[in-house]
């Protein structure tokens, strides 16, 4: 069995009165592709910053690539790529610009990073845009430019928060494709979250249903009618806690 | 090159607060400092002129540069502490903090770039502002002897340590995660230097000492201004510099 890369053990955050991630336990290995899924607020956004040292847990503990988050270091996160929410808009660098920059950032050498860059931005179609400010793309071509960015130093941990959202079918297809290589022939793991339960039920080998902060369980990928399966695991989740009360 | 500093330098030569922040203190100094002088030594009788010849203690490029001195002491701050707002504060604007986390290059070093740069920038900036001045005084047919030179390296350190004092506006943009907040503090800032100046307390005023040193308050009060004194913008810069870069290994990206 391959060795576990992203960890979390009763990992909890509380914003306020808002207890945003409460106690979740959640393992990923090698070559592994996980989707979390959850309605607005459930708490996957908070759970990814946790997992890449973003946000501090008041509880519970974060590992990635064997090592504790709070004590990561450079050689750690060198290997960690990632997306959450919107790209980074440093709208007068160019395409090219940025994509470079994100991996000379992670400890590329000028060669090597103007290479990756190139190949990273033919892969994404986002060659006839590279010359141009960032400030001047579409969402769809900005959420492709992040994308970018979180791989162009081939990772072995990718963290996306929605990496689908803006982009037109071809570009969710391509994501897809490129997410199912780099874990299926690189051996990396992929955590990302969605709205879009046919997409991640065509992407992910495991599902993850997180709400109100808690993981409720898995959601059969492969199952008939994923949709289904998320509203009643939902429903039951509620009923319960209203039972309880 | 480290690639922090690569990463800042790249941003700041396509920043316009940068360029055009250069642009109105290199070639506005002089422009204005000149243009003063000439108003006075032209012997106008104008309320322009009366005002002008306040700044002005004698009619050499010494007294030239001294004007600009007194007008870059001010010039510097503001534009120094708006670059240093934007480019401190524009990472939460722009919604690119999260992309500094988890990542090789550690986010204190990216903010130790970001000082570096504008360092480098302020240097660039007050050398200009000097060259200029000097040009512009012999273009109207100043003489170049050694007073002026004693002068032109009292407006350079006047500048540096007027640049100084921005640090503490990346402080409160990175704490307040935005660039406003810096401007607002250096309004306040600029405004709190008239009233301490007002009362007398100027010399210990670390935002007032170097202007005070320029002679913006007379030359018997910038006689009187202690070497401690001056050098007080540099243990705020440094504290500033220090608070910032820790405040930036703390910080989460909610």
């Amino acid at each position: 069995m391959s060795a576990v890369t992203i960890r979390a053990c009763s990992i909890a955050r509380r914003f306020g009165e808002e207890q945003a991630v409460a106690g979740v336990d959640l393992e990923i290995r090698a070559g592994e592709i996980v989707a979390l899924v959850g309605l607005n607020g459930a708490g996957k956004s908070t759970l990814m910053r946790l997992l890449l040292g973003m946000l501090r847990p008041d509880s519970g503990t974060a590992e990635v690539l064997g090592c504790r988050v709070a004590h990561a270091d450079r050689a750690v996160w060198s290997r960690v790529g990632h997306l959450i929410e919107t790209p980074a808009r440093y709208g007068e660098l160019t395409v090219a610009e940025s994509v470079y920059s994100a991996a000379r950032l992670q400890g590329w050498d000028r060669r090597s990073a103007r290479v990756a860059a190139a190949a990273i931005i033919a892969d994404l179609e986002l060659d006839h845009w590279q010359h141009r400010a960032t400030r001047t793309l579409s969402l769809g071509n900005l959420q492709r430019l992040g994308i970018a960015m979180a791989l162009v130093h081939q990772p072995e941990v990718l963290i996306l928060d929605e990496p689908s959202n803006s982009l037109d079918p071809l570009g969710v297809v391509r994501v897809r494709e490129m997410l199912r290589t780099r874990a299926s022939e690189d051996g990396a793991s992929v955590l990302v979250s969605s709205q879009h339960l046919d997409e991640v039920a065509r992407m992910a080998d495991r599902i993850v249903l997180l709400h109100h902060g808690r993981i409720l369980g898995g959601l059969d990928p492969h199952g008939v009618d994923v949709e289904r399966q998320f509203f009643q695991r939902l429903l039951e989740a509620d009923r319960a806690k209203q039972r309880a009360q | 090159m480290n690639a922090a500093l690569e990463f800042e330098l790249l941003k700041a030569r396509r920043a316009g607060v940068f360029r055009w922040g250069a642009v109105v203190v290199a070639v506005g100094v002089p422009a204005l400092s000149t243009a003063f002088f000439e108003l006075v030594r032209l012997g106008g009788n104008s309320p322009s002129a009366a005002k002008a010849a306040t700044m002005i203690t004698e009619l050499s490029l010494a007294g030239l540069l001294g004007t600009a001195g007194q007008v870059l002491s001010v010039a510097i701050l503001m534009t120094a502490g708006i670059a240093a707002s934007w480019s401190f504060g524009r990472e939460f604007v722009d919604d690119a903090l999260p992309a500094l986390f988890a990542i090789a290059t550690p986010r204190s070093s990216v903010a130790a770039a970001k000082f570096v740069v504008l360092a480098g920038w302020t240097l660039l900036t007050v050398v200009s502002t000097v060259i200029l001045t000097v040009i512009g005084g012999l273009l109207v047919g100043l003489d170049l002897d050694a007073a002026a030179l004693q002068m032109a390296s009292r407006v350079a350190a006047t500048g540096l340590l007027g640049a100084a004092l921005a640090a503490p506006m990346a402080l409160v943009s990175s704490w307040r995660r935005g660039y406003l907040p810096g401007f607002v503090a250096l309004v306040a800032v600029v405004i709190l230097t008239q009233i301490v100046t007002a009362v007398g307390g100027g010399a210990w005023f670390p935002y007032a000492a170097p202007a005070l040193w320029m002679g913006m308050g007379g030359a018997a009060a910038a006689s009187e201004v202690s070497v401690i004194q001056l050098l007080q913008p540099l243990p705020v810069a440094g504290m500033a510099v220090v608070a910032t870069l820790s405040w930036w290994r703390r910080a989460e990206a909610r």
